[in-house]
């Protein structure tokens, strides 16, 4: 089932872009239910899906074992699938069943390289997420 | 006689009409009913609803705790505790998920994800966890 234009709106990633923007989006996401326990995404593997939390509590855990847990909608989940070398850096463990916008990793690059204005909107987003979790990843802090 | 003649003297026209008919009236009708397998389906995917009231009921009758939710967040905090001081501090948190889930603590993912919420676990800025002393004495407290 596609996701509808409102849901996308409410999500902080896709605040910026307009409605046909959203259209564009729209029919590549997919809602998807989460049970406790079930693994999204295993450190290493193919970065093969996008995920966005819509509701549950989620844990990210990397190398040395360091973690962060996400409890928000509109937090995201594999960043890797539009980053090279597209290849998940973290595992992601649902802590609560949950709901989750689904959405494969290709047609998400396809279209932020397709649509030089959207993929901007979307990476500078992304780019932040990814600065701010990049010490859990490197296990390096700046003071 | 043969051909057409046959055909009419047997009443050829109207069994074919009549088969035709049959035909097409039993297409129409399970291209009607494959139209309708969505309504089936939705009203699966929404069984549950249905089912909520009369689970509703029989809660009434037999009050029985749900061990599933960890009402006693009190005694998954001792237990959790106990595998922190084991694990020393700061610990990680994906050890901490794994050793309770070995132990066979109850739901050990949604326990932590309680205890996070009660910040009886808090993160130390550093990509690991520690207990939250304060935060256990002012609920031993209340």
């Amino acid at each position: 089932m596609s996701t509808d234009i409102q849901t996308l709106k409410s999500l902080d990633l896709f605040a910026d872009l307009n409605f046909g923007e959203l259209e564009q989006i729209a029919p590549l996401m997919h809602l998807m239910k989460v049970a406790e326990g079930e693994v999204l995404t295993r450190k290493g593997e193919p970065a093969r899906t996008f995920f966005i939390i819509l509701s549950g509590n989620f844990m990210l855990s990397f190398k040395k074992e360091r973690s962060f847990t996400l409890h928000n909608k509109g937090n995201i989940i594999g960043w890797s699938t539009v980053v090279t070398p597209f290849r998940y850096t973290g595992t992601a463990v649902a802590l609560t069943d949950g709901l989750v916008l689904s959405m494969p990793g290709q047609e998400f690059l396809r279209l932020i390289q397709s649509d030089s204005a959207l993929g901007d909107k979307i990476m500078r987003k992304i780019n932040k997420i990814v600065s701010e979790r990049m010490p859990y990843v490197t296990g390096t802090w700046r003071d | 006689m043969f051909g057409f003649e046959a055909i009419i003297a047997h009443d050829g026209l109207g069994i074919s009409v009549i088969g035709i008919s049959v035909v097409f009236v039993s297409l129409i009708l399970l291209a009607f009913a494959v139209s309708q397998i969505h309504k089936i389906i939705a009203l699966w995917d929404k069984r549950h609803r249905f089912k909520k009231p009369r689970q509703k009921k029989d809660q009434k009758a037999a009050p029985v705790q749900d061990p599933t939710v960890p009402q006693d967040i009190q005694r998954a905090s001792r237990q959790f505790k106990l595998l922190i001081e084991w694990i020393g501090e700061p610990f990680p948190l994906p050890k901490l998920l794994y050793l309770s889930e070995k132990c066979g603590l109850y739901r050990p993912h949604s326990t932590i994800n309680e205890l996070l919420k009660c910040e009886l676990i808090i993160p130390d800025g550093n990509g690991y966890y520690v207990w939250n002393k304060e935060a256990e004495e002012k609920r031993s407290s209340t």
